[in-house]
């Protein structure tokens, strides 16, 4: 029965409608969906009433916001437009909002930007010179000359760790080339035609060698050349990489490739050969066009900082140049010393060196040579330094020959004495005494041959002769003429010898008497014999200029008085020579 | 600008390569097609209904319907259906690989190209066969990539009806 009755109420096209089944439908309604009518209402309300949409959403959206951001980056990309455009609008309506809302931050992100680029600028040309002048420079500039590139991009090579110098955005069904961007700088070839390689490549090694089901070509690697490639559903990213790229590269361009499903899906799925809408994806590209270099400058670069170990090593080398000086300065004055000694005459210098921290010499030494020590003095060689051991010995060169001689001889200053070939020459004048120990000495000197006294005046000739007078006069024995002439010719030798040595000469003249006759008559008697002789030679030869005659009365007797001869001698003149330096 | 993919498909030895290289100028060796089995080259060509650039994919000679890899046709606008006119059995593969290219890429523009029209005296192709195919309405030329005849018309008859497609 009240199936029937349900059956009649839905069945729409029964006719027969009375308001027993109203009354029957609405208490069927009501015991069967009253606790759900309710709530029913309350749907259907809350589906229809905007104020009620409205509160709803602003219950939950800063939940979903909040929620929403932490899983992806979709819904910053949604909102990216809407907030661009909002500023935009913000701005052209009054930029004053935005300008006092930026104000704090803007002044730190200028000053921030200005020292970053004044840093990097610094430090680039800091390279740029360590680079100029260093080894390494040196051959990456022989680098630059071989190759034909620039110094700065050699530079620029080297210093690389890593550079995605090219992007490709493909289209995944057709292989065409959607966007393409490049570093600068970089090589290539025509994208339209590399795309499509690429993407016959993965065709065919996703053929030829998959193994499973999404096994896909990552990687291509050329040399210093990576090529890798991201695969989404629509579209293919390939980046052609130099150097090793860290992993973390691989996220940006999958995050990029993400970003361009999403934000071109539409036009990457209707693509049918027109890449123009794909424009806009060049900055999302360039992002990936990310390079590192070797920046850091190695640590040999830097200048040295001032650290204990620096001081001490420092102060230690300071101490070895100061050291070093001072040896080489000592070391450079002995050689010199040794040098000299080596030109001085006389000396022969047999051995030198170092023993015990001093120096040593050994050699020969003529005993007339310079003495070795005035030599170390004068090379300013400290003497407390230096052993040395002289041999004595006689060096037979002239010089020394000739000042062994004139040593030897015991030589007057009235007697220059000269060698030539071997033979001894004397010149000037001397005493007898001298004139024969001279030549019977020269025969021992060694390297003398022979001596010569044909130039040396012998004094006795001057000395010796004995003018006579008669008893008790000064008047001169007759016959003594001879021996008178003789005499003058003599002291005219003597006065040329006394100028040619520069030496004056007095000529005195000792008037001698015998033992008769008082002895104020012998002294009267000796004056006047003497100066009687005194002034014969002086009117005989008045041009004398280097010889003076003198009168000397003598009371001393020549011989002792036994005969007759011995009175006649002892009543005469004798002559002695005094020379002295001419002024 | 727009783009379009172009497949050369045909037989060994019919002269796709030829036919290319008389049409653009190429920056990948030949050696492509031993490695990979594919050489891609571009020309840009000038139709009337707009400038396009058509990337050539030029596929190593297949001798059975088998032998064509379809990854190679994915996405192309247009092809190039190649066969020798001194050899007819080119031509019946030619027909085969038809067959095959459509069920990759669906209804697109295609020429079919009888080359080697230079060697008129071993010339198999009758014109009936060739009669035949048009009425499929399908286009047919001779063409000779020695001569020159028919290449530069070929390229731009297809670069044309893809033009035509696309704007359609």
């Amino acid at each position: 029965m009240k199936q029937a009755g349900v059956q009649d109420a839905l069945d729409p096209s029964s006719a027969v409608s009375t308001s027993n089944d109203d009354e029957t439908m609405a208490e069927l309604r009501t015991l069967l969906l009253g606790p759900a009518e309710k709530q029913i209402a309350d749907v259907h309300a809350r589906l229809t009433d905007p104020n009620r949409q409205l509160e709803e959403v602003v219950h939950v959206l800063p939940a979903a916001i909040s929620v929403r951001s932490r899983r992806d980056g979709q819904l910053a990309d949604a909102l990216a437009p809407t907030v661009t455009s909002a500023i935009h609008e913000s701005v052209r309506k009054d930029p004053q909002p935005i300008a006092d809302a930026i104000f704090p931050i803007i002044g730190p992100a200028i000053r921030k930007a200005i020292s970053a680029a004044l840093s990097g600028m610094t430090q680039s040309f800091n390279q740029t010179l360590a680079y100029s002048v260093s080894v390494k420079g040196l051959k990456w500039r022989l680098e630059a000359l071989r190759t034909g590139r620039s110094f700065a991009e050699v530079v620029l090579l080297h210093t690389l760790l890593y550079r995605v110098e090219q992007v490709f955005l493909i289209h995944r069904e057709t292989g065409l080339l959607l966007q393409h961007v490049s570093a600068p700088g970089s090589q290539m070839q025509d994208a339209d035609m590399v795309s499509g390689m690429l993407t016959a490549i993965q065709d065919f090694v996703h053929d030829s060698f998959s193994t499973a089901k999404g096994d896909e070509l990552q990687t291509l690697q050329v040399g210093e050349l990576t090529v890798w490639v991201e695969r989404g559903p629509l579209a293919v990213l390939a980046g052609v990489i130099r150097g090793n790229a860290p992993h973390e590269l691989r996220e940006v361009f999958q995050q990029t490739l993400e970003r361009i499903h999403l934000q071109f899906g539409t036009a990457l799925s209707e693509f049918k050969g027109d890449a123009s809408p794909f424009d806009s994806t060049r900055s999302l590209l360039e992002d990936c066009l990310q390079a590192h270099y070797d920046s850091q400058p190695k640590a040999s670069d830097k200048p040295a900082k001032l650290t204990p170990l620096n001081v001490i090593v420092s102060l230690l080398v300071i101490a070895a140049l100061v050291l070093g000086f001072f040896w080489l300065r000592g070391r450079w004055r002995w050689d010199n010393f040794i040098e000299q000694l080596r030109n001085e005459p006389g000396i022969v210098v047999a051995e030198t060196g170092t023993r015990d921290g001093k120096y040593y010499l050994s050699g020969l030494r003529d005993p007339l040579a310079r003495d070795p020590a005035v030599l170390m003095q004068e090379a300013k060689v400290d003497p407390n330094k230096v052993l040395s051991r002289w041999e004595p010995f006689q060096a037979l060169t002239p010089d020394f020959v000739l000042a062994r001689s004139k040593r030897l001889l015991n030589t007057p200053n009235t007697v220059k004495l000269s060698l030539k070939d071997g033979v001894l020459n004397a010149e000037g004048f001397a005493s007898h005494d001298w004139v024969i120990e001279a030549r019977r000495g020269s025969r021992f000197l060694p390297g003398v041959n022979g001596f010569r006294d044909d130039r040396l005046l012998d004094l006795n000739r001057v000395e010796d002769p004995l003018l006579m007078f008669v008893l008790d006069s000064a008047e001169l024995v007759p016959g003594q003429s001879e021996k008178f002439d003789a005499l003058v010719h003599d002291i005219e030798r003597l006065q040329a010898q006394a100028e040619a040595m520069q030496k004056n000469v007095t000529l005195e003249i000792y008037g001698h008497t015998d033992e008769s006759g008082t002895e104020e008559r012998n002294a009267t008697l000796a004056a006047e014999r003497a100066q009687t002789v005194a002034s014969e030679l002086q009117g005989r030869l008045p041009r004398w200029t280097n010889v003076t005659v003198r009168a000397v009365a003598s009371k001393e007797q020549l011989r002792n008085e036994v005969t007759e001869a011995d009175r006649a001698t002892n009543r005469s003149v004798t002559f002695k020579v005094i020379a002295t330096d001419a002024q | 600008m727009i783009q379009k993919k172009v497949c050369m498909i045909g037989s060994f030895a019919v002269g796709k390569t030829s036919l290319v290289r008389r049409f653009v100028e190429s920056i990948y060796s030949d050696k492509y097609h031993t490695t990979v089995g594919v050489k891609v080259d571009k020309k840009v060509v000038n139709t009337p209904a707009g400038e396009a650039t058509l990337l050539l994919w030029d596929i190593e000679g297949a001798e059975s319907e088998h032998d064509l890899r379809k990854s190679y046709l994915r996405g192309a606008s247009g092809y190039l259906l190649v066969a020798d006119g001194t050899r007819s059995d080119t031509l019946y593969k030619a027909l085969s690989l038809q067959t095959r290219a459509e069920e990759a890429v669906g209804t697109v523009p295609f020429l079919l190209l009888l080359n080697k029209a230079d060697l008129t005296q071993s010339w198999q192709i009758q014109e009936r066969e060739m009669d035949a195919l048009r009425q499929k309405s399908w286009t047919v030329l001779t063409t000779s990539a020695k001569s020159g005849q028919g290449v530069e018309e070929a390229f731009l008859r297809l670069a044309q009806s893809m033009m035509e497609d696309h704007n359609g």
